[in-house]
């Protein structure tokens, strides 16, 4: 008997999370990217920003430690060579190591500010995003510092540097709190970019896929496109809309293209810049992109 | 109240894990999903009510991180807190795996279940092959993982414990 009622207690329980879900669902997608569920979400953000900040501090060795793990086969041979001198001054070196790659990093970020006209603001990467579904990363400027939803995100090319371009394409700022703010990564199936052939002025667009390379489309099947051309951002404005990204910014090179598909566009695909599993300084580059 | 903090805390956790260290250390491309973990692991140990408020409120949180559709992951969860409470019920196997076997087949049934609802609202960005892969990797690694986190959770929950109701009969 009081088992009976209990178990029925956990149904209406659970058809109530059920209904409270469905209709979080339901808010949600009537409501876009204002209402009450937005500001709960950019709360959710404020809050654990900063401890992923200091989580991100603590871990960042032992991550890189894994990281590099994951990329044992093409390690090998240098693994086989610092083997000899591993054993009493391994912590230095790895932290030696560490610091000399920040301090690259930061200073081709200092060449690249100098570079780029439009005002920029410099972060740190302290998250990426919880699910394997989307691409986005957390850095620890907000509006505080000026940053806005829209705003484009750049890095530095890790001296693969194009002349009369500047940095790399991350992405763009999707959500902001005072003190943070996310960024949709270029690869995200939902990010879409004008772009333009560098050596031969063709325009298309960069879709992300997620993982892999980037998909440039829009590409007239005659257009001339060729293996390791480089792709740049492009400026462009159609009616009341217009690009959000500064025109010559690297987006990255042409890695694969197929010449006959059978359909009218040419088959494009773009490695980009930025190596995204390694990201760990940005540029917000404040500029009014509106679309 | 310790108890609600306590399970707060967890949640917070294993979203800082997450999306910081474990971002980067992946299982060809897949992070665990230790929100998913949990809300099996503390289905299996008290029961589906618990499955279910634990799913519900990891969930949520995981939701409101997202620039996904907010609920999707709560639904889910709720559902797999509850079936896994619900199925632990019937088995008797004194089996050291089933934590592992639980958490890792949860994992993968939660995570396509996810990808469906999403599909059904138009939010499904990419290809089901890719979910498929991502189901199953995130299902082995929380698999996997499970050893490390189980006895943590039990001891946990031991000493956090819900006061027990006495039934007469």
């Amino acid at each position: 008997m009081v088992v009976g009622s209990r178990a029925r207690r956990t149904r209406l329980l659970v058809v109530a999370l059920v209904a409270l879900s469905l209709l979080t669902i339901t808010l949600d997608y009537r409501q876009g990217t204002t209402g009450p569920l937005e500001v709960l979400g950019k709360t959710a953000l404020a809050v654990i920003a900063p401890l992923q900040e200091a989580v991100t501090k603590v871990t960042n060795p032992v991550a890189n430690f894994f990281s590099g793990l994951a990329h044992l086969p093409s390690l090998q041979q240098e693994n086989r060579k610092l083997k000899a001198q591993l054993d009493a001054t391994r912590q230095e070196m790895i932290k030696t190591a560490d610091y000399e790659t920040k301090i690259q990093t930061l200073e081709d970020l200092l060449a690249l500010r100098e570079s780029l006209n439009p005002e920029t603001v410099a972060a740190v990467v302290v998250g990426s995003s919880v699910s394997d579904f989307e691409w986005s990363i957390t850095i620890d400027k907000g509006s505080s510092a000026g940053v806005q939803p829209g705003t484009p995100v750049v890095a530095s090319t890790g001296g693969n540097s194009v002349p009369g371009m500047t940095g790399a394409l991350v992405g763009r700022v999707i959500r902001v709190t005072p003190y943070s703010a996310d960024v949709m990564l270029i690869i995200d199936p939902e990010s879409k970019v004008g772009a333009r052939v560098f050596t031969s002025g063709v325009l298309g667009l960069v879709e992300g896929r997620g993982t892999g390379d980037l998909q440039m489309t829009q590409i007239p099947a005659n257009a001339s496109v060729r293996l390791d051309d480089v792709v740049s951002t492009v400026w462009w404005s159609y009616g009341n809309l217009q690009n959000r990204y500064p025109p010559g910014i690297v987006i990255g090179r042409v890695s694969r293209v197929l010449q006959d598909t059978g359909d009218m566009d040419k088959f494009v695909t773009v490695r980009p810049a930025v190596d995204f599993s390694s990201l760990e300084f940005v540029l917000v580059v404040k500029t009014a992109g509106t679309q | 109240m310790r108890r609600t903090v306590t399970l707060i805390v967890l949640v917070v956790t294993a979203l800082l894990l997450q999306t910081t260290v474990f971002s980067r250390v992946t299982l060809m491309g897949a992070k665990p999903q230790f929100v998913y973990m949990i809300t099996v692991l503390m289905a299996m140990l008290e029961g589906p009510s618990t499955g279910a408020v634990m799913g519900f409120a990891g969930g949520m949180a995981q939701d409101f991180l997202q620039n996904a559709p907010k609920g999707v992951t709560a639904l889910t969860l709720t559902l797999l807190g509850y079936m896994v409470g619900l199925v632990r019920q019937y088995i008797v196997t004194p089996s050291p795996l089933l934590p592992m076997v639980l958490v890792a087949l949860g994992t993968f049934g939660g995570i396509i279940f996810y990808g469906i609802v999403s599909a059904l609202i138009g939010e499904m960005h990419v290809g089901w092959a890719y979910m498929f892969k991502m189901a199953f990797m995130s299902g082995v690694y929380n698999g996997v993982l499970t050893p490390l986190v189980f006895p943590l959770l039990k001891r946990m929950t031991e000493g956090i414990a819900a006061p027990r109701r006495v039934f007469r009969w």
